[in-house]
Order: C-alpha cells, then structure tokens, then sequence
C-alpha cells in the first residue's frame, strides 16, 4: 500500500517536474524569438523587416556603418557613457562607505533617499530636471544635462553593489593593518581596494550599461543630441528598417561581449595570477636548486 | 554587519575609545561622514531641488508659456475634469497591476524549477539566460514586437503561409493588451532573478516535511513556502509594478490610440508646455509609488534584485 502510494507520488513528481520544464523552454523561446528575429532580417534582403527572406546581404550593416547620423549617435552614446560611468562610480562608492560603515541615525531613511532615484518612475526625473534645467536656470539642454540626469539615476545602483559588498567585509583586517603601522591611505590601497574593487567594477559597468540603455531621462534632457536609443526611437516610430535591425545586432553582439568579458575577467584574472605563482614557484625552486 | 561583531572587535573598539581624545573623536567623527558629500551634492542639487520644483509647479500655472507662481489646485482639478484623462488613469492602474501579476504569475513557476529541478551547476548559466535580454536595447525590445505582431509582420506572414488566415489579424498591436503583453517580456527577467534569490535561500525541507504531513503541493507553497519568501515575492512586485506604472515607451510604440498610459499624458503635456498640469499628474503617479514603498518598506531587500 505505502509502496504503491509513493510509486503514485512518483509519478506525480515526473508529471509536474515535466511540465514546469516544458514552462521553462517556452519561457526561454519568449525571451529570445524577438531578439533572434531582429538578428535575422538584418541580414534579410526584404527591406521592410519581415518575412518572406528573400536573399542574404550585408548591405544592412554597410548602410548602417555609414550612416552620418548613426556614427554620431553612437559617438554621443559612448561619450554620455563614460562621463556618467566616472560620475557614478566615484559618488556611488565615496557614499557606500559611510552609509555601511558610520554610525548612522536614521540609516533607513538615508539608505531610501540614496535610492529614491530608482524606486520611482524615471519618467518624474526627466521632467523634474527638464523644469529645473530650463524653466528655472534657463540653461540650453545640452549633452551635460542629460549626463546629469542619467548619473542620478546610475548612481544608487552603484552603491547598492558596493555597500552590500561592503557589509561582508572584516574590518578587523583594516584594525589589524592599522595595527601594524599601516597610515589611511596604505589601509585604502592594499587592503580596502583589494577587497572591494571588483564590487567598484561591477558598479561601474552597471552604470556604463544602464547610460547605454537609458532612454526616457535622456529624451528630456539631450535637447538637440541624439544617443542611440534616441535615434532608434525616431526610426522605429516609423517602423522598424533593416538598418535599425543591422544596428541592433552590432549592438547586442558589443554588450554581450562587455558582458562576458565582465564576466570572465575575474576568472581570467584568477587563472593568470595562479600561472604566475606556479611560474614564480617554479622559478623558486630552480634558485634554491 | 555589526550585528556579526565577536567580541574581539568589542575589545579593540573599545581600546580605540580609550586611546583617542574627544577632538580626534569629533574630526574622524566627520571624516566617516565625508563620503555623503559628492553624493548629498549631486542628489541634493539635482534629484531632490529639482523634485521640490516639480511639487511647487503642480500647484502653479502656466501663462502664456510662462510658469507663473499663482499657487492653485487647478492643475488637479482640470485634471480630475476631463474624462479622458480619468478613464486613462483608471487604465493604467488595472494595465500595471495585471501586467504585475502575469508577470509574476509567469516567472514564480520558472524560478521554482530552476532551484528546485535544475542541479546547481546549471542554475547561474540558466539564470544568465534570463538576464541576457536585459544587455540588449530596452527599445529594440520593444520594437521587435511590432516586427512580430504588426499587420506584415512575421506572426501574421506565418499564418498567412500556413492558410490558417488570409487576412492579416489587426488585432495584435495598438491596443492595451498589445501593451500589456510587451510588459510582461520587458520586465519578466526583474521577476525571475528576485523570486530566485528568495527561493535559493529556502529550505525545501521545510516543504516536503508538509506534504509528507499530508499537505497537497499547492496547499503547502501556498502556506509553508510563500510567508517565508514573502519579502523577495513583494520586492518583485514593486520592482515590476512602479517602472510599469511609469512606462512611456511601450504604450507608445505598441498601444496606438486605445493603449495610452498616463506616462504619455505627462510627456505630452510637457511636450505642450503645459508644464503644471503635467506636473502634476507626474506627481499623482509618484505619489502612489511612494505610497507602495512605505506601505511594504519592511519587506523591500534591495539587494536581493542588484547587491550581487
């Protein structure tokens, strides 16, 4: 009797163990059908972006690479990129320090204010310095000001990786180098850095790609400028083109290779520190040899 | 963290407390506080300024383009007087909360299976999966939907040459279940990872213990499993709910006349110059976003959804 009942619970287990599979593998075709259909009409000769393929081309990807206006997107892009990269990381990690490590009253209410930016609608920051920037000061929107906005809403996210990084971190190891004679700065250098750059990194490419990505803050605040989604965004209001589609790929072939390099550089870096050892040991030994 | 100090650390602290004289104390006192002032400029100067003016502008209003500092609550109430705009807000608030659902109706099942069937080497390359389309354009995801859905597009092609239909469905696009469905594809991926993260740290003991007590499966989830993943399930909620409720894009690539979401009533009045009104509709969404966030404040673990 209890043997049938737990061939019954069995086979109950394999149905329901199945089917959340079955949920899993549709779940990863919803996720990827639309990004492989953007990668496949880009080498699609039908111009309108659609099915029947009638031929394959690169001519997308030519029209694309020397298009004027994408160039200087792509440029805008990158430049917007790096400032807010460099604003974000260094505000976001000078404020993850104090805000784990101080005694703070009130810490709660800190903590949400650092990260009011992304808890509401990106959309309230958008207009809020739209008004700011023009109604108030009268200044031009310009590439700066959209930096500005994107570097607000960057930041929390990269004190939110480095203050939980720093909260697994022993400060008796800073008490111990102190101990040892080490000054602040040597403390920051050889012992707090280690410890926490890779959170910095991550931080910092967290923000590249979030700046990369970002559309409604910047639509506000560019003015004139375009960055690439705010160029996409004029084009595909029309329809998706071929083009577009060619730009999408080189982009998704780019952040994908950002991100597997962020990925394996802690493992390369690992691999490559532990060849040197072996090496160095190696080499040891040949000297006492 | 400090709840973590052993004794040791008590001991040096307190030697440290000892040695240090009260002027030493109040500069280092100062200097742990030094790293909030880049953050307390660029926030304070630009976040938090900025939010003051747009509170100050919803009860203001707008003369000959001109933001004129007469206070009112006109803003509101013209809002609140114009159907349109009240049967949009009506709109997006059911749109947001079933998309929220969906969304973590669809990613719940997924996240169960990837930490209860899937052996733990697989786990964090399946999960990257997730997470991929989240490295690609936010817009261009968007957009493939209408490549997909659109008149000639590839769904309607498809069926097209299999001779299941011959003409195009319309109804796929430009309309609020358009929309709906693209939020779902857009915010999926938030969902899985936090549900995820809550589920890892579950013990599935605890849930056969229950259903070798006699607990139907889903009995036990629903009163073993959820209260004790309850936080990471509200964090997804929100996490889903307040960008949703905020959307712009999407209502306005793939929701045509009858998809408007009350983000495109903010852009547009902004886009008008009629910088109050807009104001303060931007403000009726926030206000309902913080309202969220005090209300489940306790349960919000942040660094569930990005600390990793």
């Amino acid at each position: 009797m209890a043997a049938e009942n737990a061939d019954v619970v069995a086979r109950h287990r394999r149905v329901v163990r199945a089917g959340l599979g079955a949920w899993a593998v549709l779940i990863y075709a919803f996720l990827f059908v639309p990004i492989a259909l953007l990668m496949l009409f880009s080498f699609n000769a039908n111009r309108y972006g659609t099915f029947p393929i009638t031929g394959w081309t690169l001519h997308w990807y030519e029209e694309a690479l020397s298009n004027y206006q994408i160039q200087d997107a792509v440029q805008t892009s990158l430049q917007v990129a790096l400032e807010v990269t460099v604003i974000s990381t260094v505000v976001g990690t000078a404020a993850a320090f104090p805000l784990v490590r101080s005694r703070l009253p009130f810490r709660g209410g800190i903590r949400a204010s650092l990260t009011l930016p992304i808890l509401i609608p990106g959309l309230l920051i958008g207009v809020a310095l739209l008004s700011y920037f023009t109604n108030l000061f009268n200044l031009q929107l310009s590439i700066q000001t959209a930096v500005i906005g994107q570097a607000v809403y960057a930041t929390p996210f990269v004190i939110l990786v480095v203050a939980s990084r720093l909260e697994g971190f022993d400060r008796l190891l800073e008490r111990a180098a102190s101990d040892l004679g080490a000054d602040t700065w040597k403390r920051l250098r050889y012992i707090v850095l280690p410890l926490i750059g890779p959170a910095v990194v991550a931080g910092a490419l967290f923000a590249f790609t979030l700046s990369l990505d970002e559309f409604i803050i910047t639509l506000f605040l560019i003015g004139g400028h375009n960055t690439l989604p705010i160029y996409i965004y004029t084009q595909v209001k029309f329809g998706i083109t071929p083009e577009v589609n060619a730009v999408a790929t080189m982009l998704i072939a780019a952040s994908l290779s950002v991100s597997l390099l962020a990925f394996a550089t802690p493992a390369l870096g690992r691999l490559a520190r532990r060849r040197l050892r072996t090496a160095w040991s190696v080499m040891g030994s040949d000297r006492t040899a | 963290m400090t709840s973590s100090a052993g004794p040791a650390e008590a001991v040096v602290r307190g030697a440290g407390a000892i040695r240090a004289r009260p002027r030493a104390v109040l500069t280092s006192r100062l200097g742990e506080y030094a790293g909030f002032s880049p953050v307390l400029v660029l926030f304070g100067g630009f976040f938090f300024a900025p939010l003051v003016l747009i509170v100050a502008y919803s009860f203001w209003q707008v003369v000959d383009y001109n933001v004129v500092q007469s206070w009112t609550l006109d803003n509101y109430r013209y809002f609140l007087s114009v159907p349109t705009y009240v049967r949009t807000f009506i709109a997006t608030l059911w749109m947001t909360a079933l998309a929220t659902v969906l969304t973590i109706g669809i990613a719940f099942p997924f996240a169960y299976w990837l930490t209860r069937y899937v052996s733990r080497s697989w786990q964090r390359p399946l999960l990257l999966l997730v997470i991929i389309p989240f490295w690609t354009s936010y817009l261009l995801r968007v957009a493939s939907w209408i490549t997909i859905l659109g008149e000639g597009g590839v769904l309607n092609r498809t069926l097209e040459a299999l001779g299941l239909i011959h003409q195009p469905l319309s109804f796929l696009l430009y309309n609020r279940w358009a929309v709906i469905f693209v939020l779902v594809y857009l915010y999926f991926p938030f969902a899985a990872l936090t549900l995820f993260s809550a589920l890892e740290r579950f013990d599935w003991n605890q849930l056969k213990a229950a259903m070798d007590l006699g607990a139907p499966p889903l009995t036990a989830i629903w009163r073993i499993m959820l209260p004790q993943i309850r936080p990471g399930v509200i964090t997804a909620v929100i996490f889903v709910f307040i960008p949703i409720l905020g959307e712009y894009l999407t209502p306005q690539l793939v929701g045509g006349v009858d998809g408007v979401m009350i983000g495109n009533l903010v852009v547009n009045f902004f886009v008008g110059a009629q910088y109050t009104r807009g104001a303060a509709i931007a403000l009726l969404i926030t206000a309902i976003a913080v309202a969220m966030l005090i209300l489940f404040r306790r349960s919000l673990v942040l660094e569930q959804v990005y600390g990793r």
